[in-house]
Order: C-alpha cells, then sequence, then structure tokens
C-alpha cells in the first residue's frame, strides 16, 4: 500500500502532522509505517494576526505515528504565493494522543 | 531512496532534537538507536512542552513509539549512501567469509577446494603441501 508514496518520491510535499502543523520539504525516502525523510524543510505557521511565518527546520525524520495528510505542492503555484499577506486560521490538533 | 531508519543508524554520533508526543524535546548525541526507533542519546538537554523548564541530562533512552519527530543535521543526508554501500560490502565479505570457512572445515565435496583445474596426485595440487 505505501508504494503510493513512491509518487512523491523527490518531490516537494506538504505535511499536515497529528499535532496540526504544516510542514514542507523534499521527500527524500519513506517506510512501511509511514516514517517520511524532509530534506530542507520547513514550517508554515499560520495566524489571523500577521502573515504566514516560514520557520526553517532541515533535515527532519517524522514519524509515521504523527504524519495525518501528505500532498504534492504545486512549486510553481506556491512560488507566486505572497506569503506575509495571507493571513489563516491555526488548524489546531487533528488528534489527541 | 532512502530509509528513514537507515538515515537515522548513519546520523549516530551526530547531535539532535527529538520532540516527543508529549511535546517534550530533547537535545543530544545519537550513541545507538534500532528497527523500532528506540534511541539512545548522550548529554540530552530536555525542554519541557512550554519551552520554559531545561534539565541536563547524561543518559536518555527514548522509546521509538514515544517520539514525534527528529531533527537531524542536514550533511547526514549525504552521508547515508555511503554508509549503506559500506554495510552491504561487508555483509558480503562476511557471507564470502563464512562460505569459504564451510568449504575449509570439511565442507570439500567433489575436488580440491581452490585451483580445481590442478591434476590430482600432481605436483600442483593444494594438498599435500604446508
Amino acid at each position: 500500500m505505501t508504494q503510493a508514496l513512491d509518487t512523491f518520491m523527490n518531490k516537494v510535499i506538504s505535511v499536515i502532522t497529528g499535532d496540526g502543523r504544516n510542514i514542507v520539504g523534499m521527500m527524500k525516502g519513506f517506510d512501511q509505517t509511514v516514517n517520511l525523510i524532509l530534506e530542507d524543510s520547513h514550517e508554515r505557521v499560520y495566524s489571523t494576526q500577521a502573515g504566514i511565518e516560514q520557520v526553517p527546520l532541515g533535515l527532519y525524520i517524522i514519524r509515521g505515528d504523527n504524519v495525518a495528510l501528505i500532498g504534492e505542492l504545486d512549486e510553481d503555484i506556491d512560488k507566486r504565493l505572497d506569503f506575509a499577506n495571507i493571513k489563516a486560521e491555526p488548524l489546531g490538533p487533528i488528534w489527541v494522543l | 531512496m532512502v530509509l528513514p531508519l537507515s538515515l537515522l543508524r548513519t546520523a549516530q554520533n551526530h547531535p539532535m532534537l527529538v520532540e516527543l508526543k508529549n511535546g517534550e524535546t530533547y537535545n543530544g548525541h545519537l550513541v545507538s538507536c534500532d528497527s523500532w526507533m528506540n534511541i539512545h542519546l548522550r548529554d540530552a538537554i530536555c525542554t519541557s512542552r512550554d519551552g520554559d523548564r531545561f534539565q541536563k541530562m547524561p543518559e536518555v533512552y527514548v522509546r521509538g513509539s514515544t517520539i514525534k519527530y527528529l531533527r537531524i543535521p542536514d550533511e547526514v543526508v549525504e552521508m547515508v549512501k555511503d554508509e549503506v554501500k559500506e554495510v552491504r560490502r561487508q555483509q558480503k565479505d562476511n557471507t564470502r567469509a563464512k562460505k569459504n570457512f564451510q568449504r575449509g572445515a570439511g565442507g570439500n565435496v567433489g575436488g580440491p577446494p581452490r585451483g580445481g583445474g590442478a591434476p590430482r596426485g600432481g605436483r600442483g595440487g593444494q594438498r599435500g603441501r604446508k
């Protein structure tokens, strides 16, 4: 089943974690428990008061337990976004552990 | 493709940050890890969920299932491919050594173990020499 993740290999993906964070980075690997390797990753922090803040994180291993959603990012569209002027409600936890 | 647990193994002796599911973070040097992501850290600093309390811990063992994510130095991802290659090479050497050992230890069915082309009983054979 997890072979489906092959389509995301070496692409920039957006991950929503169980605690409601949004982490964006290049997917360098995964395994059968959906542990992920993200390279050059950053977190996008949403707020209704200020624009989207991008916090650099670097090389990350996210444990599969903590992965709620994975999506491929359209880099062309993403480059055109004006993050400083996008305000949004933070997501909040997807589940409680 | 790199497997997350191979990357973790390569990160041994490097500094790393581990966030647990309860929000605590541990900054320390990875001593060892296993295939369940259980990890052994040395000289760790534990930061509370709110980031307001810190404590030094000379030795920490973390159960893999309590981990949310790990932050690893960027250069480790470049080292992992060489490490995987090295491990494969060692495994190959090991199996080869084992095979040779088995042959040497009475497993030599059907002719001399090496240099098979040599005529039997001749002077050029491997046997009878020492």
